[in-house]
């Protein structure tokens, strides 16, 4: 299944010529446009301050080395964000595989009866927990996540990119980034049901 | 499930007024809606908490790699 994006504005050729061309201006705006986000989506994916640091200025030197190739037609954003996405595949040196079936699937099956019926209800989350006690408990569920699940996880919650960006970076077809997305936030949420939301204890 | 997948943005309009209307019926379903908002802001918050990791001087020196292979250095 292809990546349709819907109303993607071809970027205008004067500032593709200066990228081209490497105007110093043009790059220092690239960069403080995505430096950051690139950092925090790779922290996000599991890379330590250190190698996340380094992997943002792998990702803008490939960037550079890769203009004559971008036509204009992605967001800077998404270009960028598939060379992070090849980038950390290859420092993990491999593939990172969703295996077909996840055992979240059944924990998440098993919550409802043959008619559809919640048999577990949900637990409403804490609203006294302060979003930065959930935030600490969920940076330690996301350990919890396969490579590929964290990926797609930091990619459209953090990042708030679309399906359709993250099936072009990713190379993943909108439905099975559906099915990541769904097992990510599962299994985030039986995690932080199980630390109480974030609740000091 | 459309709410756990993150495509009810982009359902079609009558599907996602039959989301709506469940969701205002089933107190089970908003709660879970509640959790996968309570995850999506906590999973922001944690990537604010990244960015603040950085130095100010980050892209300063990500710019300072970068222009040797500039238009000086091609």
């Amino acid at each position: 299944m292809v990546c349709m994006i819907g109303g993607v504005v071809q970027l205008d050729d004067t500032y593709l010529a200066r990228l081209r061309r490497r105007d110093p201006e043009t790059l220092r705006s690239v960069v403080d446009e995505q430096g950051r986000r690139l950092y925090r989506a790779a922290r996000g994916m599991g890379y330590s301050t250190q190698e996340a640091e380094d992997l943002v200025q792998d990702v803008f030197v490939t960037f550079i080395g890769s203009l004559e190739r971008f036509e204009g037609r992605a967001q800077v954003g998404t270009w960028l964000f598939g060379i992070l996405h090849h980038k950390s595949q290859e420092r993990r040196r491999t593939v990172s595989r969703e295996e077909l079936n996840d055992p979240i699937d059944d924990v998440f099956e098993s919550q409802f009866d043959a008619r559809g019926h919640w048999v577990r209800p949900p637990i409403a989350p804490d609203r006294q927990a302060t979003a930065h006690e959930t935030a600490r408990a969920i940076q330690a569920c996301l350990e919890g996540l396969s490579p590929v699940q964290r990926d797609v996880f930091q990619l459209r919650q953090v990042e708030e990119l679309s399906a359709a960006e993250v099936c072009k970076i990713s190379g993943q077809t909108v439905t099975h980034i559906g099915v990541l997305f769904h097992r990510a936030r599962m299994k985030l949420r039986e995690c932080l049901e199980r630390k109480g939301w974030g609740r000091s204890r | 499930m459309l709410v756990a997948t993150g495509g009810l943005a982009g359902a079609p309009l009558m599907r996602r007024l039959f989301v709506r209307m469940h969701l205002a019926m089933c107190g089970h379903c908003r709660t879970f809606r509640q959790q996968v908002d309570t995850i999506a802001r906590a999973a922001r918050a944690a990537g604010l908490a990244f960015e603040r990791e950085l130095p100010e001087d980050f892209e300063a020196k990500v710019v300072q790699r970068l222009l040797p292979l500039g238009e000086g250095g091609r």
